[in-house]
């Protein structure tokens, strides 16, 4: 079984819409603290939440969050 | 939890607090009041309480953590005390009360009931929620 790894381009799409992370977190109802760490990925953000993420830069979620499976050695 | 509820608890911790440092300064246990001292000054300087309707669900997790890590370091180390303080010697008394140590084997009875307890009420609260989050449906 292969250990499953989530990505996310959060970055990416808060840059095109030129939001600084306070920003996006007060969109969002969220610390700036969130933001940083679903960023940097040390943080998974619950389901409505992701939802929300991706309803408020108007795409899939699956655009937004990536689920990668990497074999275990 | 409402910001007024928490302050509420903050203030009742407060108060435990102050009255930890003054029966122990009462009792001339010096040590205790100065760690009840210890104790309420980084309470107070690092936990920030927040209204519910701003609570981040980040904070909301690292909450549940903690009280997690809190709880499994807690009973380890009651267990683990429970068991060196009434653990017996070949006479028949525990390994360290021997002596002016007598008291540590009482110490140790009571060690034991709040492990006992705090195990009893994991599981009462491991049987509430699962039920409140639906974890006993009989449908297929």
């Amino acid at each position: 079984m292969g250990v499953i790894v989530m990505r996310n381009k959060l970055k990416i799409y808060r840059t095109i819409k030129n939001l600084t992370q306070e920003q996006l977190g007060d969109e969002l109802n969220v610390s700036r603290q969130t933001i940083i760490a679903i960023e940097s990925n040390k943080y998974l953000p619950s389901l409505p939440l992701a939802f929300k993420i991706a309803n408020f830069f108007e795409v899939k979620i699956e655009e937004i969050f990536i689920i990668n499976q990497k074999e275990e050695n | 939890m409402t910001i007024k509820k928490y302050q509420r608890l903050k203030l009742m911790i407060v108060f435990l607090i102050l009255a930890i440092i003054t029966i122990s300064l009462i009792s001339k246990v010096y040590l205790l009041s100065f760690a009840a001292l210890v104790t309420g000054i980084l309470f107070s300087s690092l936990i920030r309480f927040q209204d519910d309707s701003s609570l981040d669900e980040r904070e909301q997790s690292i909450k549940e953590k903690s009280a997690n890590f809190t709880y499994a370091i807690f009973i380890s180390t009651l267990s683990l005390g429970t068991f060196l303080l009434m653990f017996p010697s070949v006479s028949g008394l525990s390994v360290f009360s021997k002596g002016e140590f007598l008291y540590l084997e009482s110490l140790g009875v009571v060690f034991a009931y709040l492990t006992l307890f705090l195990i009893i009420l994991y599981s009462i609260t491991y049987l509430f929620l699962n039920k409140k989050y639906g974890g006993n449906s009989d449908e297929k």
